[in-house]
């Protein structure tokens, strides 16, 4: 797989504030491509410098063989851009509005069959502000894509969304994923970065402290499953420490909790146990280690610090 | 080209859409027109004269009276002594006359008969054109009482001039004063809007040239603006009966001088805002001084001098003064080449001093 995006040193200052300190990264044609990080992280200055919105101090970033900093036109005429708080004209409908800004790319656009691709063909002559959040969204990527960009740049997509809407903005980022365009999201939603990205990004402090691929970032050494179940009679909690891989155990509230570092052999010790000791168990549930376990890992604090 | 001419059409319908943008582009001056043009400054307000009587007047006094009433510039009043002066003291007369029944007797005697004044001190100009009245009134009674031969007399032959109406003088200004509005409104509130909003950012990631978009919006308001004082003389002289004359070219020239002048003060401005709700309070602080000096509703001649060396600076001064040249006295360019040449500097000043304070991205630092 190509590169179409390749960062190196990627540096911004604002006086003696470091937003992104010397990153580097490379993003492959054809795949969705995540940063994840909290608020601060860069993120999201990142993106712009990327985009050619923000001047670069220092580094470079490539996309589709041309240099940002020389070549930001160039740059910008292939790329689709959604940004964090995306507002539009009042006064133009959804038809005007898209076709305005096709006309930016010097070129015409099927605004309808556009408004159909993101499931706004009803409001296609209603103006922004009759939109609901998740519309407004939905119409911010159908904007970014009047020119059938190579790479598609979303900026927190789903932020201040209902569940049901963010789970619907997903289903359209798959979608277009799919039909073959290379996205690059940031998120510090964890389980957005878990379904939609196939190779994820950390950023914490203005670094990247972590690039894999989802599966690879989620099979890290170190990170634990959690296992949880009921008895029907109480079982001696030593027992149950005593199984394989069991780091912990122990007794909340009627309710055991163990981590373990290989949950499948844990599981068969606890369910041999439960036949030789003849209790039953209740409500078993296995948890896997998430992309917050992940960022705890990497981090030593939480994502939402 | 394409882009410009999408982008230019597009500008439009978002102007026209704007409901705010059409209320000051064409209702509010319309408004201000029919409250100035109604109130009708042209009429010359009557003198309000009371008069008494001591006693019930003689033959003679009262075709003494009956002349009086003729006078035109008189809202006569007659009442008791008790009545005018409490009225006089209440401010409701310049002037009251206390008239003795006998002022022209039954029989010629060599009595003096007295008039008693009561002046209207607040009052004096209106009071002291009434006591001229009287006077001349009293020493035409004088001679024809002493049957003196008549020296003098004046000979007043009534003029029909084409004269400047109120409206003639109003509209020019009305229409200078709804460009500007038109000009630093429609353009601050626009743009610190799409700043705030990050659409300016927005159109940052495409890529067209900020230039161009700014041109778009510019030649959008610059034809709003031809089309707005077009639209008010039209009312002006049809529903208000204003009269209008000169040169087509030279008004175009004007209005479009004058509009980008506030154009480019408009997007100053919007440079300097940081929200919407900042921008009228920023805007009014200039438009608020030149709605008021800058030559609209009156001339600049009746201010004191220190006002009317600032007013004559303001850039609507010379807007309005232009438009009014031409349209009140079908002025050649000669005629406001002066207006012409001090618009052109402020365009200049206002376009420049844009450039410093306005950017699509919020200028900062480092």
């Amino acid at each position: 797989m190509t590169n179409i995006i390749e960062v190196k040193n990627l540096t911004k200052k604002y006086g003696d504030f470091t937003a992104v300190d010397g990153i580097s990264f490379e993003v492959r044609a054809g795949e969705c491509f995540g940063i994840l990080g909290p608020n601060g992280a860069g993120k999201t200055t990142t993106l712009e410098m990327i985009e050619g919105l923000k001047i670069i101090t220092s580094g470079n970033a490539i996309l589709d063989g041309h240099d940002v900093a020389q070549n930001a036109r160039m740059v910008k005429s292939l790329i689709g851009v959604q940004l964090q708080s995306s507002s539009f004209f009042d006064g133009l409908n959804l038809i005007e509005l898209l076709e305005v800004f096709a006309s930016f790319y010097d070129r015409e656009v099927d605004a309808t069959q556009l408004l159909e691709s993101v499931q706004l063909q009803e409001k296609a002559k209603n103006q922004v502000k009759e939109l609901s959040g998740g519309q407004k969204q939905r119409l911010s990527i159908a904007v970014a894509l009047v020119n059938d960009p190579k790479v598609l740049f979303l900026d927190e997509p789903t932020t201040g969304l209902d569940p049901q809407a963010r789970r619907n903005l997903w289903e359209l980022i798959s979608s277009i994923n799919k039909q073959g365009k290379t996205i690059v999201l940031t998120t510090h939603y964890l389980d957005e970065a878990e379904v939609l990205c196939d190779r994820i990004a950390i950023m914490d402090h203005a670094k990247v402290i972590a690039l894999d691929t989802t599966d690879n970032l989620l099979k890290m050494p170190g990170l634990n499953s959690a296992i949880e179940f009921r008895t029907n009679n109480p079982v001696d909690i030593e027992n149950i420490n005593q199984l394989t891989g069991v780091i912990e155990a122990r007794l909340e509230e009627h309710r055991y909790h163990l981590t373990t570092t290989s949950p499948q052999q844990t599981m068969t010790g606890l369910f041999q146990l439960a036949q030789n000791q003849g209790f039953i168990l209740n409500d078993v549930q296995l948890r896997q280690p998430n992309l917050e376990d992940v960022f705890l890992k990497l981090t030593g604090h939480g994502l939402r610090e | 080209m394409y882009t410009l001419r999408i982008l230019t059409i597009a500008a439009i319908k978002m102007f026209l859409r704007n409901r705010q943008a059409v209320f000051f582009t064409l209702f509010m001056p319309i408004m201000i027109m029919a409250v100035f043009g109604f109130i009708g400054f042209d009429k010359v307000p009557k003198i309000d004269v009371g008069y008494a009587i001591t006693a019930p007047p003689t033959a003679g006094t009262t075709a003494f009276l009956e002349q009086l009433k003729k006078v035109e510039a008189f809202n006569l009043h007659p009442g008791t002594e008790m009545e005018e002066r409490k009225a006089i003291e209440d401010g409701d007369r310049s002037v009251v006359f206390l008239i003795p029944y006998d002022l022209v007797p039954e029989t010629a005697d060599a009595g003096t008969r007295t008039i008693t004044i009561l002046n209207n001190a607040g009052d004096v100009q209106q009071s002291s054109v009434a006591i001229g009245v009287m006077n001349q009134f009293l020493s035409q009674a004088n001679l024809a009482a002493t049957q003196a031969p008549i020296l003098f007399n004046l000979n007043v032959e009534t003029i029909n001039a084409n004269n400047l109406r109120y409206i003639d003088f109003l509209l020019p200004g009305i229409v200078a004063l709804a460009i500007m509005q038109m000009s630093i409104f429609s353009v601050a509130f626009v743009f610190t809007d799409y700043k705030e909003k990050g659409i300016l950012k927005r159109l940052l990631a495409t890529p067209i040239k900020p230039w161009q978009f700014v041109t778009a919006n510019v030649i959008t308001r610059l034809m709003v603006s031809v089309v707005q004082a077009i639209i008010l003389i039209l009312v002006g002289v049809f529903l208000f009966k204003a009269h209008v004359v000169g040169s087509v070219l030279l008004l175009l020239l004007a209005v479009i001088l004058g509009a980008t002048m506030f154009l480019g003060l408009g997007f100053a401005l919007s440079g300097v805002a940081k929200t919407v709700e900042a921008v009228p309070a920023v805007a009014n602080l200039i438009v608020f001084p030149m709605l008021f000096l800058g030559g609209t509703f009156f001339a600049l001649d009746t201010m004191p001098n220190w006002l009317h060396t600032i007013a004559k600076y303001l850039p609507l001064t010379y807007l309005s003064d232009a438009l009014r040249q031409i349209m009140t006295r079908d002025a050649s360019f000669a005629m406001i080449q002066h207006d012409i040449y001090w618009m052109l500097g402020w365009a200049v000043v206002m376009v420049t001093l844009a450039n410093f304070t306005f950017g699509f991205e919020e200028k900062r630092m480092g």
